[in-house]
């Protein structure tokens, strides 16, 4: 990484004590961010890279390679940002715009889906609706009788829905926030002319949230475009390629030069729409509601309309997060996939091997491999957190310490680079920088260390964030009236800023685990088949068809994110009530 | 307006108001009518129902009960349920908040309303050149909300309620995000524009030198009720409650509460004044002016013992403030005098009573002499 010339006029000022931390900083983040794509570019311009540029984009081979999943990728990701807009735009009106019964309820519920990783409701998914095409047992409704077409038990259609069912709620969270913004005041401004309600609608409140919608649904879409899980679950056993399958595949078979250009690709498609909804919102129309009260919001009274709206807000909330929970729980314990809710065994949990069910495996619990998953997860999760906040703090500080120069810019820019790229072509460019030997270093492929590596960079963007909020609250005034009490420093440190600090830190450090124990398209790539996590061996059993070991595996990781949630609001209360 | 209006014609009248919120009655019966280019100012406490009634005036809420016409024609009826729209009533609303849309410039916020009415394109950009010329806004014509300033904002939300040419022109507090320099300054723009063009309006405040020097017109509200209507000077010199008494005026008058004692009446054992002012009551409230009240004995007038606690410059003379009886229910008084007393917080001081006292007052409330 090399600074622009006009880093700090008198050339010789960069090297100064001061400046050390800083540039030390720079290192680091270039390590972990920018050498793995830089390095991932070059790789594809050596005489191999260039053949696989040919090979994927002008050759026999490029509708299979490119094209096809390009447009696979692009209908998933228009039609699921449609998908999330029409869902997340209507939950968000009805919690925050209407009086329909149980708005507190169903703002909550709106907001759960996100929780639940997509491998989640595209299992739930493939038990109730996988039809006996694939072999394997069938799922659920075909069990009972229904015949299910192909259309919908794979391919294109349940990736869209199970997506849409995932990210409607960032977008129900995004939506609604705008949505609350737009005051009584200014509704009622626009009743005082005269307007009729669709005028209102479409003349001040929908200009006044659209840059809350095109961040909507350019998020929605970059989250479709990148997304693993689903795809790779119900698209992949008919065929159905996306970028981010098609890219997995070729590293899997050994084309890693192949799976570089489609993960450069990727970066580029994802980039693309950022970058227009970008343009799109920001300028002089990039405005924030200035008015002062705010806080009051107009509610339309839905007559006739209100139960059944709240039906269908109830409706929707059911199936996107008690549904899948509940199949995924019920599937984990009955024997057959047909009757869900009859029969249940703790077998595929507890049961010992060589019996009757699951072809004599032993449940998840007496499985060594499982329980060898469980500790790596475990143990990722942790050791990626720590890792994470210390990181994001000493950058948060460097950032801070040297606000408004040249450095903390290229700083902070380059550490919210990885919220840009799709996890699965980040893992891809790791694999460039680090998957052959480097030097002196020895190949990283497969092992523990890589993955913690390219882990901690992915979740750099949210770990600065948390620690320039650490930050943001110790420097406040809670430092400066301990001062005012004639505390020393050493006191200060340990009454003040400590106290706070840590519980600000366990808060961030337990989303950065959280995300980690549920991701899979990073680990996807990078893992070893001798330490393997929990959502990959999650993965692989549902790929041979296990669904009640995938489904067990699954509603283990949905107990230890929500443990660790609870954990983090039991924190974030503490902090609260501390600060009042 | 459809209807001609003619002489006897209010342009705003109500007739036995009432607005219920489920159990909770914010407006129990109110009535007041104003002629046409009236300026009513509407003030009270916090919570006293202003914005409840400015609210239903607009149109944005429905009465519970009761009527409200403009012209002689019925626009709200809580038994009829006629209500006409925002439209057919003619009115314009300028909101505390401003409430400008932040996706249009000033000139497409001037205009929606406009576009709304059925404008078409020459006359409504002539009228926004007008409206803006009126604020003194012009150079701001195509800034963005976010853009201008919070005084700005302000003239913008104005302009914009002024540009339909309402007959009626509502104001919520709308000055009260301001700070009191532009304040002042505003007030007499609005007054100015007010006289421009002639529009009835209702004006809420709780600031009582705004209603006083805007007003033709004043209702003193409390718990929902107007406690006295009438010109502001009528309000100053005959208040018919105590609450207004003590409400308007700056400072506020003296309430002391007395009790009768043979042929005169008792404050703290001190006679004040005779009993027959007391109209056979055995207690009752003597009123007394801040200008009544000097510091220092004087022979032959009653005498108050008070504690000091602070004095401030008020238009060339000095405004103090006392504490009188027991520090349980000690009375604040305030006094106006020619220079700074002698004396520091906490001391004492006489208060001499000077004159009759300007009102007498039930211990209910109301005004009795
Ligand atoms: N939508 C409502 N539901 C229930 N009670 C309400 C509602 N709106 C107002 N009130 C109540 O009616 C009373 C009058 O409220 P209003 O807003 O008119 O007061 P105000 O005189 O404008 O006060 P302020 O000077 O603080 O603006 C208050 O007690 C308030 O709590
Ligand atoms: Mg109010």
């Amino acid at each position: 990484m090399s600074l622009p010339s006009t880093a700090a006029p008198p050339g010789r000022r960069l090297f100064t004590a001061r400046r050390l931390p800083a540039l030390l900083m720079i290192l680091i983040v270039g390590i972990l961010v920018v050498a793995p794509l830089l390095r991932i570019v070059l790789a594809t311009l050596t005489p191999g890279g260039l053949e696989a540029w040919q090979a994927v984009l002008a050759s026999p081979m490029s509708p299979n390679l490119w094209w096809r999943p390009l447009l696979n990728t692009l209908i998933l990701g228009i039609g699921v940002s449609a998908g999330c807009l029409l869902l997340g735009g209507f939950t968000a009106w009805l919690v925050v715009m209407t009086d329909v019964p149980g708005r507190r309820l169903l703002g909550v519920m709106h907001t759960l889906p996100f929780m639940i990783p997509s491998f989640a409701a595209a299992l739930a998914w493939g038990t109730l609706f996988r039809n006996s095409r694939m072999g394997g047992s069938s799922g659920f409704f075909e069990s009972n009788g229904f015949l299910i077409p192909d259309w919908l038990a794979w391919g294109i259609v349940p990736v869209l829905i199970v997506l849409i069912a995932h990210y409607y709620s960032l977008a129900f969270t995004i939506i609604g926030a705008a949505l609350s913004s737009v005051g009584a005041d200014l509704v009622e401004a626009a009743q005082m002319t005269g307007a009729r309600r669709p005028r209102i609608f479409f003349g001040i409140v929908l200009p006044v949230v659209t840059p809350a919608l095109v961040s909507a649904g350019s998020l929605t879409l970059a989250g479709a475009v990148a997304n693993f899980a689903a795809p790779a679950l119900l698209g992949l056993p008919v065929r159905m390629q996306t970028l981010s399958t098609r890219l997995f595949g070729m590293i899997e078979i050994g084309q890693a030069e192949r799976g570089f250009v489609l993960a450069l690709l990727l970066i580029a498609v994802s980039g693309v729409f950022l970058f227009l909804s970008d343009r799109l919102v920001s300028g002089r129309r990039a405005f924030v509601t200035v008015t002062g009260k705010g806080g009051r919001t107009r509610r339309f009274p839905l007559g006739k309309w209100r139960w059944p709206l709240c039906a269908l807000g109830f409706g929707l909330a059911g199936l996107t997060t008690v549904v899948p929970v509940l199949v995924l729980v019920a599937s984990s314990l009955a024997p057959q996939t047909g009757a869900l809710f009859s029969n249940w065994t703790l077998h595929f949990w507890l049961g010992e091997g060589g019996g009757q069910i699951a072809q004599g495996t032993a449940g998840i619990f007496r499985n060594p491999v499982l329980i060898g998953a469980l500790v790596n997860t475990l143990k990722l999760g942790v050791t990626v957190a720590l890792i994470s906040m210390v990181l994001g703090l000493a950058l948060a500080h460097t950032i801070t310490r040297n606000k408004g120069t040249v450095l903390a810019n290229v700083l902070s820019q380059l550490a919210f680079l990885p919220l840009l790229i799709p996890s699965i072509a980040f893992a891809a460019a790791y694999i460039a920088l680090f998957g052959a030997p480097l030097g002196p270093l020895p190949s990283l492929y497969g092992t523990f260390t890589l993955l913690v590596m390219a882990a901690a960079a992915h979740n750099l963007p949210y770990a600065v964030q948390a620690g320039r909020s650490v930050l943001g609250q110790i420097a406040t005034d809670l430092e400066e009236s301990a001062r005012l009490t004639g505390a020393g420093p050493l006191r200060r440190m340990w009454a003040i800023v400590f106290p706070l600090a840590i519980r600000g830190l366990l808060a961030g450090a337990i989303l950065v685990f959280v995300k980690m124990v549920r991701d899979l398209s990073l680990v996807v790539l990078l893992f070893s088949a001798t330490s393997p996590v929990l959502s990959m061996v999650a993965y692989r059993y549902a790929a041979e068809g296990f669904m009640q070991f995938a489904n067990a595996i699954t509603v283990l990781i949905l107990v230890i994110c929500l443990a660790a949630s609870l954990i983090a609001q039991a924190l974030q209360a503490r902090v609260q009530k501390w600060k009042e | 307006m459809a209807s001609a209006p003619t002489e006897a014609k209010d342009a705003i009248r109500i007739t036995h108001l009432v607005k219920r919120f489920g159990d909770f009655t914010a407006i129990p019966d109110l009535s007041l009518s104003v002629p046409p280019g009236a300026f009513l100012v509407l003030v009270g406490p916090s919570g006293c129902g202003k914005s409840t009634l400015l609210r239903m005036l607009a149109g944005l809420d429905d009465p519970s009960g009761g009527e409200i016409a403009f012209m002689g024609q019925t626009v709200s009826s809580g038994a009829g349920g006629v209500v006409a729209d925002p439209k057919k009533r003619n009115a314009g609303l300028v909101f505390q908040s401003y409430a400008l849309w932040p996706h249009m410039t000033v000139a497409g916020n001037i205009g929606w309303p406009l576009k709304v009415a059925g404008w078409d394109r020459q006359a409504r950009e002539a009228r926004i050149d007008e409206v803006l010329g009126l604020l003194g806004i012009a150079a701001l014509r195509d800034r963005y909300p976010a853009e201008i300033s919070g005084g700005q904002q302000q003239r913008v939300a104005i302009a914009r309620t002024l540009a339909p040419k309402p007959a009626i022109l509502l104001f919520d507090e709308p000055l009260s995000n301001l700070d009191a320099k532009l304040r002042i300054e505003m007030r007499s723009e609005l007054m100015r524009i007010h006289r421009a063009t002639g529009a009835t309006s209702v004006y809420v405040t709780h600031d009582q030198v705004e209603a006083m020097t805007m007003a033709s017109h004043v209702a003193v509200m409390n718990h929902g009720r107007v406690e006295q209507f009438g010109p502001p000077r009528e309000l100053l010199a005959r208040p018919a409650t105590t609450f207004v008494a003590t409400f308007l005026g700056t400072p506020p008058g003296n309430l002391l509460p007395a009790q009768r004692r043979g042929d005169w009446l008792e404050h703290a054992g001190v006679a004040l004044a005779p009993a027959a002012l007391a109209q056979g009551r055995d207690a009752v409230q003597l009123f007394y002016r801040a200008e009544q009240i000097g510091i220092g004995p004087a022979a032959g007038r009653p005498v108050l013992k008070a504690e000091f606690s602070e004095s401030a410059p008020m238009a060339g003379k000095v405004m103090v403030t006392a504490t009188a009886g027991a520090a349980g229910d000690a009375l604040r008084l305030s006094a106006i005098v020619d220079d700074f007393p002698d004396a520091r917080p906490g001391d004492a001081i006489d208060l001499t009573l000077s004159g009759a006292p300007d009102a007498v007052f039930a211990m209910t409330g109301e005004r009795i002499e």
